[in-house]
């Protein structure tokens, strides 16, 4: 029997000042908007990617232009036979997703006849597909960036924001018309591996080992954090707190002065980064330098560096060594299989683009649609220049359009901002699942993306959850680590880790990276082996459990625990709080 | 050599050997033309059976017993006449021309294996006992270790009467088939001193497979393992190449050895020191793939075998196969190794079948 859990608690009044048409948009099998009850019948799960919630701005461009439509769009274009795409719906500001599915058999029937002909050739011309859309989103891109926003005419803000708008919404039509047939032919491979016999834990290695744009913003964060102890920077960066570094190093001068310039060079290439994907309600790191500069300040606290090419070499050689361990147990018709499989699974990476494409797409896609706004703000004299972000896509275009910000709208902006600022403090408490839950799922992109597999589901329907002290999960990159967990809400967070920490979270997306280089070990709510905590924590050679569900409600900051990434076991080994009571009686 | 009542499994023609040596010793004929290695030993033919029964007036009294059973008789009954059938084979001595002839027939074995008194396995031999019906495989005894003339003689009646067994009475009262029409031969074989023996099989037992072969093996003889009294060592050889795929060494407890004061092959105890070991070596396992290979070549359809390595072979000797018959098992189609990698079908089949991935 499938149980349910309610929505009810999430039907009433939306974001203030909210109307239906606000979200009123063509969409392809459904669209975005708040809970209503008859969603009841659906199977909701809580999506890890963005924990802080989302402004309404944000929450329809992504909610809508890139969740819905974007899936969508991908899941007609392959076609996925059984499903369309999935949708979203907001409780408070936090986003839930759904997969939609087909259930006519005959529609199911056409639609695998076109995957029949849509998906090998997909494959045969993968290299160029990803390319084409990669360079015409760069060119989009590069027209923005061309772009002086403070010398265009006022009267051309609404057509940018449209242009901008568009620009995000063609990222996902690509993003998702390229990770679906990837995914689709990794899961195939999977089965077909784990059929043959093969150790499943063992084929997310055969895939590891290559070097992606996100392991290169890492590297050269690293380098910058060298760099500043060889400049006798350690101490300011010791002294000050992230919000004040840049201006302390700039009066510090000398040797600072030039590491100002390196940084700001590495910041033109690999700061045009937001810390979530695809939220407009964030600053890159261009624009709040903190972010960086707070993750080199704790890598300077590290006694050794993490050593990226020592980690990259180790990961070739275990990938090396997984392949031949799996080949060797095969008969020859089945090494054939394997080999065609591996071959067209390393020239169309899915664990490879699934880190690689944050750089081209969800870490700046959002950036136009946000600077046009907070161009926007300052022409209409806004109080803060993130108050447009507060606003309903139509809303934005009335204002844009002349409509009168100062009164009726910035007074719905501060009630606005207060019910985020509601919800994100609820965050913890929000359910992981709602709706009519199933017994078990069989999408095998929820489970292993998002870690919805049977395990995962029981425990976060388990009431007791909190007081658990062993959890277990999907065993995402091996190795066992002991240390202090930080449980982290977003990474906004970040700093709070230091050397040797456990990361604790939700999930982690590409913008967590950089904490890799310097935890022991990351235990995750969501995710499986296919999610980023797991690709990354395989290339960073980080003890990584994923998909436990519960590790934020169970796991509470200060605990000392252990993560077992071979066997998909978390332990909590001492209370925060007996942790410190052990230690204010031995002083 | 041989007689109406005597055949030696390497000099009858091979296309008399199954009516007259049955199925099981039929095959060793069949095998050891097709070149492959197989015991020293004859079969006392279902011409010397019949003539037993005729000749001692057991038909008769047999006929008694099976009338008064009718067509629906409770378990009970059928036991109850099973335990008298064989005891009136028990107790039907033989013809003294035939025991002269088993007689005479076993020094010659003894001759041929440069033995006194060889131990031997007496198996029974019955016509259609390797029919489809897999049921019906293994129903009747075999002997291990019988060793002596007197001995032999009283292990070939004890066969006879295993046509008898409960299983079998039932089975055929099920199916309405009378015994007469299924007479039992009984082959008297040089018992392999084995060091290790085991089943193999052409294709996966289970999955049906057909790229592989799949040993299972202990220490001694084999009789353990058909029964499924240990648990063996697997071991799987791609059928193409020959190669290892993979060894899983069990914890064997219990081996198939000689009771010399018995004088016969029993079950005890394995030695701690060989419970854990690894049965077999690279060069025995393609030696016994080598030989399921060609037994499956030349029958042209999949088979199991039951093998045994004796003490003296040396490396590079062939390994001594004891019984062969056909498998059932055919592979189901989505167990078959796919001959291509195709992307569209694997993820028909395991992204959009609504059920969750294989080994998770």
């Amino acid at each position: 029997m499938a149980t349910v859990v309610p929505v009810d608690d999430f039907t009433g009044e939306w974001y203030p000042g909210f109307k239906p048409e606000h979200i009123a948009s063509p969409y392809i099998v459904d669209g975005t908007g708040p809970f209503t009850k008859e969603d009841e019948d659906k199977f909701w799960y809580l999506d890890f990617h963005w924990s802080r919630g989302l402004t309404p701005l944000a929450a329809f461009a992504w909610g809508h232009d890139g969740y819905c439509w974007g899936t969508q769009h991908a899941a007609e274009a392959l076609p996925l036979p059984p499903g369309r795409g999935i949708t979203s719906r907001f409780a408070g500001t936090h986003l839930y997703g759904s997969a939609i599915p087909e259930s006519d058999p005959r529609e199911i029937g056409a639609r695998a006849n076109r995957l029949g002909t849509n998906l090998p050739h997909f494959l045969q011309n993968y290299q160029q597909i990803w390319a084409a859309g990669r360079d015409e989103l760069e060119a989009t891109w590069t027209y923005f960036r061309g772009i002086d926003l403070t010398q265009e005419p006022t009267s051309r803000l609404p057509e940018l924001l449209t242009q901008a708008r568009r620009y995000h919404q063609r990222s996902m039509e690509i993003h998702f018309g390229v990770m679906y047939p990837l995914l689709v032919n990794f899961l195939g491979f999977y089965g077909a591996c784990a059929e043959m016999g093969i150790d499943t834990n063992q084929i997310g290695k055969f895939l590891q080992g290559e070097d992606t744009k996100i392991m290169e913003t890492d590297r050269e964060l690293y380098k910058l954090a060298i760099k500043a102890r060889q400049a006798g920077l350690s101490d300011v960066f010791a002294d000050n707190e992230p919000p004040q570094l840049r201006e302390a190093l700039s009066r510090h001068g000398g040797s600072a002065s030039q590491w100002l310039t390196d940084f700001d060079d590495f910041l033109q290439i690999y700061g045009y980064r937001q810390e979530a994907t695809c939220d407009v309600g964030l600053p890159s790191w261009i624009e709040d330098n903190q972010i960086p500069l707070g993750l080199i300040k704790t890598f300077l606290l590290k006694k050794e560096d993490h050593d990226f090419e020592a980690a990259a070499r180790n990961a070739i050689a275990e990938r090396e060594a997984a392949i031949d361990a799996a080949r060797t147990g095969l008969t020859k018709e089945e090494q054939a299989v394997f080999d065609a499989g591996l071959a067209s699974n390393q020239a169309a990476n899915f664990p490879w683009w699934q880190d690689d494409h944050n750089y081209y797409i969800d870490l700046k896609v959002m950036l136009p649609l946000r600077w046009t706004c907070q161009e926007l703000a300052n022409r209409v004299g806004a109080d803060h220049k993130d108050d447009m972000l507060y606003l309903f896509w139509p809303e934005l275009l009335d204002v844009a359009n002349g409509k009168p910000y100062k009164g009726e709208l910035s007074g719905l902006v501060k009630d606005r901002r207060q019910y985020f600022d509601h919800w994100q403090a609820k965050r913890s408490a929000m359910p992981k699942v709602m709706g009519t839950i199933p017994d078990a799922v069989e999408d095998p992109v929820l489970i292993e993306i998002f870690g919805l597999n049977p395990q995962a589901i029981k425990a976060v329907q388990n009431p007791d959850a909190a007081n658990a002290t062993t959890l277990s999960g999907v065993p995402a990159a091996k190795g066992v680590a002991t240390g202090i967990a930080r449980v982290l809400q977003s990474s906004d967070e970040l700093h709070r880790l230091e050397p040797g920490s456990i990361l604790v979270c939700e999930s982690t997306s590409p913008n967590w990276t950089p904490a890799f280089g310097k935890i022991a070990g990351a235990v995750c709510d969501g995710g499986g082996m296919l999610s980023h905590a797991a690709i990354v924590g395989r290339e960073y050679g980080i003890p990584t459990v994923t998909a436990v569900g519960v590790a934020t409600l169970a796991i509470a900051d200060g605990d000392e625990i252990e993560v077992d990434g071979t066997n998909g076991k978390v332990t909590i080994l001492k209370k925060a709080a007996e942790l410190a009571e052990a230690e204010a009686a031995a002083r | 050599m041989g007689t109406d009542s005597i055949v030696w499994v390497d000099e009858v023609d091979p296309a008399a050997a199954m009516a007259a040596a049955g199925s099981k010793m039929g095959r060793l004929t069949e095998l050891h033309r097709a070149g492959v290695s197989v015991p020293q030993g004859f079969a006392v033919t279902v011409d010397a059976y019949r003539r037993h029964c005729t000749e001692s007036g057991l038909d008769e009294r047999i006929e008694e017993v099976i009338s008064w059973l009718g067509t629906d008789p409770s378990d009970a009954a059928v036991e109850d006449a099973s335990v008298k059938i064989r005891g009136l084979f028990e107790t039907t001595p033989m013809s003294e021309a035939l025991a002269a002839e088993i007689t005479e027939a076993y020094e010659e074995l003894c001759l041929r294996c440069v033995d006194v008194n060889v131990p031997t396995a007496v198996r029974s031999s019955a016509t259609g006992e390797d029919a489809a019906d897999a049921s019906f495989a293994g129903i009747f005894d075999t002997y291990l270790g019988v060793s002596g003339a007197n001995r032999v003689l009283d292990a070939v009646r004890s066969c006879w009467g295993s046509l008898f067994t409960g299983r079998a009475l039932a089975y055929r009262l099920r199916k309405g088939i009378s015994h007469h029409a299924m007479p039992i031969a009984v082959g008297v074989i040089e018992l392999i001193h084995a060091r290790a023996s085991g089943v193999a099989f052409s294709v996966h037992p289970v999955t049906g497979k057909p790229d592989r072969i799949v040993i299972e093996t202990s220490w001694g003889w084999g009789e353990a393992i058909v029964q499924g009294l240990v648990n063996p060592d697997h071991v799987e050889v791609g059928k193409a190449d020959g190669r290892l795929l993979k060894y899983d060494v069990a914890h064997k407890s219990v081996v198939s050895a000689f009771d010399f004061a018995d004088g016969r092959v029993t079950e005890i105890e394995m030695p701690a020191k060989l419970a854990d070991r690894q049965v077999l070596d690279e060069e025995q396992v393609s030696a016994i793939a080598a030989a399921v290979k060609a037994i499956e070549e030349h029958y042209g359809y999949p088979v199991d075998v039951e093998w045994v390595i004796s003490r003296h072979r040396r490396a590079g000797d062939p390994v001594c196969i004891v019984q062969s018959r056909p498998v059932t098992v055919t592979a189901d189609e989505s167990e078959r190794t796919p001959a291509a990698y195709d992307p569209v079908a694997l993820a028909q089949k395991f992204v959009f079948s609504g059920k969750p991935l294989p080994g998770r």
